[in-house]
């Protein structure tokens, strides 16, 4: 049978505890095409069942549920199953699980856990502010995975004083501190208005990341590898442009067509 | 919603683009972009460390930036012979205020731009002026801004000591380049520099690290400890000495990396190659280097003295071909330091290695869902007793060699003239 759940936590809990003596279970929180025939059902969270499932797990490994919030977080449409595969196995051994890589179940998770968690750690390089009006920062994202708020933290340790907002614009989504709050809320677009230096600090960025290539050293497989082309949308350094200008010597460092947002702009 | 959106303008002093330019073309060739090793926490400014280190951007180059590698003066006295600033050669040059460097960094740091600033400069008037102004700008970047985030300064050899210990109190990485792996390269190409001046103020700064430590006095001094850079293929030194060079540095002055730079030719000099030195051997030193630092290997045991690296295989491979003589190993039984030895296994296929087998005998299909390289690694292991490699040293380092150049091949033509002379005689 599939059981479709809605992607939250609880929801998971409420399907697992359903679908685990079931041999044929599938748990899926995205689409998918059913066989014949075949049967599925929708969970809804039941928060009753979910804690009394959550304490069970924690008993046979404490640090389970931030596996859960980590798989959970993946954009995979097959996360369902993975969170499913990789729980089933740590309720029918009653134990942690996570050194047996050798299990298809656990290798799995733990691969996926660790694509959520290197896309957090390189938002935390790519994540690129612009100074509003106010003197608030507000950056726009794309990620492949829902780490908004694991960036949170991060930020708010660094920037005390500084109130940013970190906009998910995939998922319509930010992740705020205000100065004295962290929260995260929902947001569907934001109306920004720069500071009169931003276009100044930015052109200066061009210049510093045009200047500080070896054009000499022609190495675009290797930088594309480290710095994935999806996460070059919101960069004001315009790496494609930079590359490109490779071919001529002089590397201008112009501001190219699609940068993040122009003066007075706004992101959608 | 977010009422902090409201608009209040205000202005402040921005470097000019033509200064930053010429700044950071010359500060380019600085090898060390590492932002690891400091956890220095915010106290009520911007920023704080990240003992991991943080890529905020990758160049076409295939280099991180992670600092903002910058000099003060690119105006210098001195007339080292592969310097592109040199006193001699006529290029524009600038000069920047400590507090345009200040505004940058902290401008820069909050749109998360970079990870903290890497300021070096040319000698300009006297080493111990430069070294003032260096000291001067730091201090003001963590007292006046208020700045936690990374700072890197490179000293300037020949400053007074004192000064050095000054910027040590607000560094969190400090280098000085040894710029050439041997003293006579250093006299033919750098007169105004020897070793000495290069060493003293490193074996100064470990000793009061000692001191700090042993005092046990609040907050640290260096938290990222010290680099140094030398470049390779300007010189005539070999790998091997190069390798034990940083051996030597890593035990006695307890350096946390010795950066390596390919030689460009930026200006032409007699005394100098005027061809690039190849990419490769920068990796395969590297290479080598992460062997002598994290998988337990020594420098006698990669290669002699007046050797170079290998360029067809790795430095790991290479030592393994040499010492068939203990393999293949049982990855179920063999210890960490063993398996850590095997080319193709890491250090994290290792610890997974580890935590697996004692669940369950692994195989080979194990090991490749744990994405060991097996390419590499099947011909020096056995898994639960079964062996995959090729038998003798001749056929594995063939199999190794053309693994490494598969990148760069393509299909022969008969009316490509090019690769039929290279058919013919085997070169690529």
């Amino acid at each position: 049978m599939t059981y479709f759940f809605d992607g939250s936590k609880d929801a998971f809990l409420t399907a697992f505890l359903l679908a685990y003596r079931d041999e044929d279970a599938f748990l899926t929180a995205g689409s998918r095409q059913l066989a014949l025939g075949q049967q599925s059902v929708f969970v809804c969270a039941d928060t009753q069942k979910a804690r009394k499932c959550e304490a069970r797990l924690r008993g046979f490994d404490t640090a389970c549920m931030h596996d859960l919030d980590m798989l959970l977080r993946s954009g995979e449409d097959a996360r369902g199953q993975i969170a499913f595969l990789y729980f089933r196995l740590i309720a029918a051994r009653r134990r942690a699980v996570r050194g047996e890589l050798a299990e298809d179940a656990v290798s799995e998770a733990i691969g996926c856990i660790r694509r959520v968690a290197l896309e957090a750690h390189r938002l935390k390089g790519f994540v690129r502010f612009m100074e509003c009006a106010g003197g608030a920062l507000y950056a726009p994202i794309s990620p492949d995975n829902d780490v908004c708020d694991l960036l949170l933290p991060h930020f708010r340790a660094r920037l005390p004083q500084l109130p940013f907002v970190l906009h998910d614009v995939r998922r319509a989504k930010a992740a705020v501190w205000d100065g004295a709050h962290a929260f995260t809320a929902p947001l569907a677009r934001a109306d920004v208005v720069l500071s009169a230096d931003e276009e100044g600090w930015q052109a200066l960025w061009r210049r510093y990341y045009a200047s500080v290539n070896i054009p000499s050293r022609r190495r675009l497989q290797q930088m594309k590898g480290y710095m994935p082309v999806r996460y070059w949308k919101f960069l004001p350094e315009c790496p494609a442009q930079t590359a490109d200008a490779l071919t001529t010597q002089n590397a201008s460092p112009a501001r190219c067509a699609d940068a993040p947002l122009p003066p007075h702009g706004s992101a959608r | 919603m977010f009422d902090f959106f409201a608009e209040t303008c205000y202005t402040v002093a921005m470097i000019a683009e033509e200064t930053l330019r010429i700044l950071t073309e010359s500060a380019k060739y600085d090898v060390s972009c590492s932002s690891s090793g400091s956890g220095r926490r915010n106290a009520g400014g911007i920023g704080n460390g990240m003992p991991d280190g943080c890529c905020h951007s990758f160049t076409p180059d295939g280099r991180c930036v992670s600092l903002l590698k910058i000099l003060l003066s690119n105006d210098c006295v001195f007339d080292c012979k592969y310097c592109m600033s040199r006193r001699s050669v006529d290029v524009p040059r600038a000069t920047a205020t400590p507090e345009e460097i200040c505004e940058l960094t902290v401008d820069f740091y909050k749109r998360n731009y970079i990870e903290g600033l890497f300021l070096s400069s040319a000698v300009h008037v006297s080493p111990d002026a430069t070294m003032e102004q260096l000291v001067r700008t730091v201090r003001l970047l963590r007292t006046k801004y208020r700045f936690f985030g990374y700072v890197h300064v490179k000293g300037i050899p020949k400053a007074d000591p004192l000064l050095v210990t000054e910027a040590a109190k607000y560094a969190d990485r400090m280098s000085y380049n040894l710029e050439l792996p041997s003293e006579s390269s250093l006299k033919l190409l750098a007169p105004q520099k020897d070793k000495a001046s290069l060493l003293a103020p490193m074996k100064q700064l470990q000793r009061e690290r000692a001191v700090f430590r042993a005092e046990k006095r609040r907050g640290s001094l260096l938290p990222a400890g010290q680099t140094t850079q030398m470049i390779v293929g300007a010189s005539p030194e070999r790998d091997g000495h190069i390798l034990r060079l940083a051996e030597r540095l890593y035990r006695a002055t307890g350096l946390k990396r010795v950066y390596f730079s390919s030689y460009t030719p930026v200006v032409q000099d007699g005394l100098l190659p005027c061809v690039q030195s190849p990419a490769i051997r920068e990796h395969r030193l590297y290479q080598a280097d992460w062997l002598l630092r994290f998988y337990g290997f020594d420098a006698d045991e990669l290669l002699p003295a007046e050797e170079d690296l290998p360029p067809d295989i790795d430095p790991k491979c290479a030592w393994a071909l040499r010492n068939l003589h203990l393999f293949p190993v049982e990855v179920n039984r063999a210890p960490l330091e063993t398996l850590l030895r095997v080319p193709g296994i890491g250090a994290r296929s290792a610890q997974n290695i580890l935590s697996a087998r004692r669940y369950t005998a692994l195989s080979f299909e194990h090991l490749k869902k744990m994405r060991v390289v097996l390419k590499r690694a099947r011909h020096f292991i056995t898994a639960n007793g079964k062996f995959y490699g090729a038998g003798d040293m001749r056929t594995v380092r063939g199999l190794l060699a053309a693994g490494e150049c598969a990148a760069g091949a393509r299909q022969l033509s008969l009316f490509d003239a090019e690769a039929a002379l290279t058919a013919r005689t085997g070169e690529v």
